[in-house]
């Protein structure tokens, strides 16, 4: 009990006191969380658009693959990234290696199939009479895929704030690619982790609610986005 | 011509759904379709309105065939406007759902703006523009996609049961705005219903559709029956003994008469001293064998004279004769409810 109460105090301390190695920490995880989760949805949405709206030989095999790769452990994604971009690897000439870039890459593919499957179930809830409502309205192919995102954009909203609390959260791709360097590729994950291996319990623990707070601050935005785009829709 | 359809099947999987041999639809007339649930009527208007094509045969609009490619139907949809039987309104308001349509056809906003109340005003919905379509009776969806429709002033409005699941008063309503965009606008009307009583109101042309064919029994096998009961299914008596079918729409009332249909082509028959009959069989007698169509028609004197249509191989399998004792049985399903 005394641990939680000293992490409650600590984390209270640390938010208010300012502390620029704090933020620091933050603002590279919401860095490395935002780009990698841009960048997924970049591919994840067409993906998952283009697999739930075409009967293509291979489908279900390729969703199989997709749920898969949803279990795809952080550790396997590093050691494959790592083993691409490492000074003997392919990328090894760009020096991507313990840079917020490799780490960004690494979590684009953690959660890439996040956001293709989820894509996939938001835009297959949604009634076949859509399509054939818009298409006899006069829209083209591509306005009809426009209203079915927009009818599906809570299911989209959801995906997408999966994949960042996936990421945020993650520390296996953090560590192994990034490198835990202070003020360049440290995490608030890999802080804490860092923290727990020096025995700063209170501090690890301040660290996780801190990670707890940014998260909760950042669903209460993608909630008032939500709203917004419910008095938008079309 | 506005659409001729020339051997057009449809076919899902095994089953053919719909199966034309020739069509065609002048322009700024009404047509009514009418026929059971599952006579092909929904898929018909589908083709109609370039959401779905054929599985064979030939679709022409305007004397061009129907080329089958996203820009040439973006350009062949925008003449022609679907409603569907139950529609589905984009969320949003129900502005915003009008103008969707008019948007995408990139016209002013000041022009949308003059369709968008006028539209509303023929549906008698003109307060509800603003209003979120979330909450809306299926009645006033009901108006809302037509007043969707008429805002597109399409050459061809195709409407799928549009009085189904709407009261008596919105019925009338709704046939009025039908018959007034015909009239005023010389907009072509399809419209499917299971009423011949609607199609008599408003249509030039009425068309049965049976088994996803066109069927020239409309006329035949018309009966008037007296309700018994009503319950999930309605019974009526006929040639003294109750017959059951569907009722969807509530049309009949206990000790009521109602007019109902019985297709040709589902009746069963059975001689007599072929085994045990089923109780809810009528005996009877053939008094007529015709050949017609590579089909036979058969009528059966019920006490009144009832036609049935069976194949040649069906027939030959187990030939009838006339003066001949059968029982016949009524399916259901061959059952439709006239008014």
């Amino acid at each position: 009990m005394d641990l939680l109460v000293d992490s409650l105090k600590s984390a209270f301390l640390l938010l208010f006191s300012f502390d620029p190695e704090l933020f620091e920490i933050v603002g590279v995880s919401l860095n490395v969380s935002f780009f990698s989760t841009l960048l997924a949805a970049l591919i994840g949405l067409p993906a998952g658009f283009f697999i739930a709206f075409n009967t293509f030989r291979g489908k279900r095999f390729v969703m199989t693959c997709l749920n898969t790769l949803l279990a795809l452990p952080t550790v396997v994604i590093g050691l494959v990234v790592y083993s691409l971009i490492s000074r003997r690897g392919i990328f090894g000439p760009l020096e991507l290696l313990y840079t917020q870039k490799a780490i960004i890459i690494g979590q684009t593919i953690l959660i890439v199939p996040v956001i293709t499957t989820l894509t996939i179930a938001a835009i297959s809830r949604i009634d076949q009479r859509y399509r054939n409502t818009a298409l006899t309205l006069g829209a083209t192919y591509y306005q009809m895929g426009w209203v079915i995102f927009l009818e599906a954009r809570f299911g989209i909203m959801a995906a997408l704030i999966a994949a960042f609390g996936r990421v945020i959260a993650e520390v296996g791709i953090s560590m192994m690619l990034g490198g835990n360097a202070k003020g360049f590729t440290r995490t608030m994950t890999t802080a804490m982790a860092l923290e727990y291996d020096k025995g700063e319990f209170v501090l690890a623990v301040a660290l996780g609610i801190v990670l707890m707070t940014f998260a909760f601050l950042i669903n209460l935005v993608f909630h008032f986005l939500q709203g917004r785009l419910k008095s938008d829709a079309l | 011509m506005l659409y001729e359809l020339n051997k057009v099947t449809r076919t899902f999987g095994d089953r053919i759904v719909l199966e034309i041999d020739s069509l065609s639809f002048e322009a700024r007339k009404i047509y009514a379709l009418i026929g059971p649930n599952g006579a092909g009527k929904t898929t018909l208007l589908n083709q109609l309105a370039f959401l779905d094509q054929p599985s064979s045969g030939q679709l022409q609009f305007k004397s061009s065939a129907v080329v089958y490619d996203h820009s040439s139907l973006t350009r062949l949809r925008r003449n022609v406007v679907l409603v569907d039987q139950s529609p589905i309104l984009f969320s949003g308001s129900v502005w915003r759902n009008i103008e969707f349509g008019l948007k995408v056809r990139k016209i002013p906003k000041k022009e949308r703006t003059r369709r968008i109340v006028k539209a509303l005003e023929r549906v008698t919905m003109a307060d509800f523009a603003h209003r979120d379509v979330y909450g809306l009776s299926g009645g006033e969806v009901k108006r809302v996609a037509l007043a969707r429709a008429l805002a597109l002033e399409p050459e061809v409005l195709l409407c799928d049961e549009p009085t189904a699941n709407v009261d008596r008063e919105h019925q009338e309503i709704i046939l009025k705005i039908l018959s007034h965009a015909n009239s005023v606008r010389h907009t072509t009307i399809i419209f499917s219903t299971h009423y011949l009583s609607q199609s008599r109101q408003l249509a030039h042309h009425t068309m049965l559709l049976q088994n996803g064919r066109l069927s020239k029994n409309l006329e035949e096998n018309i009966f008037q029956l007296r309700v018994v009961r009503r319950s999930e299914e309605l019974k009526c008596r006929f040639a003294d003994h109750l017959i059951s079918f569907s009722d969807p729409d509530g049309l009949a009332r206990e000790n009521g008469l109602v007019r109902v249909h019985i297709n040709p082509e589902q009746i069963h028959l059975r001689a007599l001293d072929e085994g045990e009959i089923p109780e809810a069989w009528i005996a009877g007698t053939i008094v007529s064998l015709a050949k017609e169509n590579g089909k036979i028609r058969i009528v059966v004197d019920i006490g009144q004279k009832l036609q049935l249509l069976m194949s040649e191989k069906q027939f030959f399998n187990r030939p009838y004769q006339v003066l001949q004792g059968v029982a016949v049985g009524i399916e259901a399903q061959g059952v439709m409810l006239l008014s």
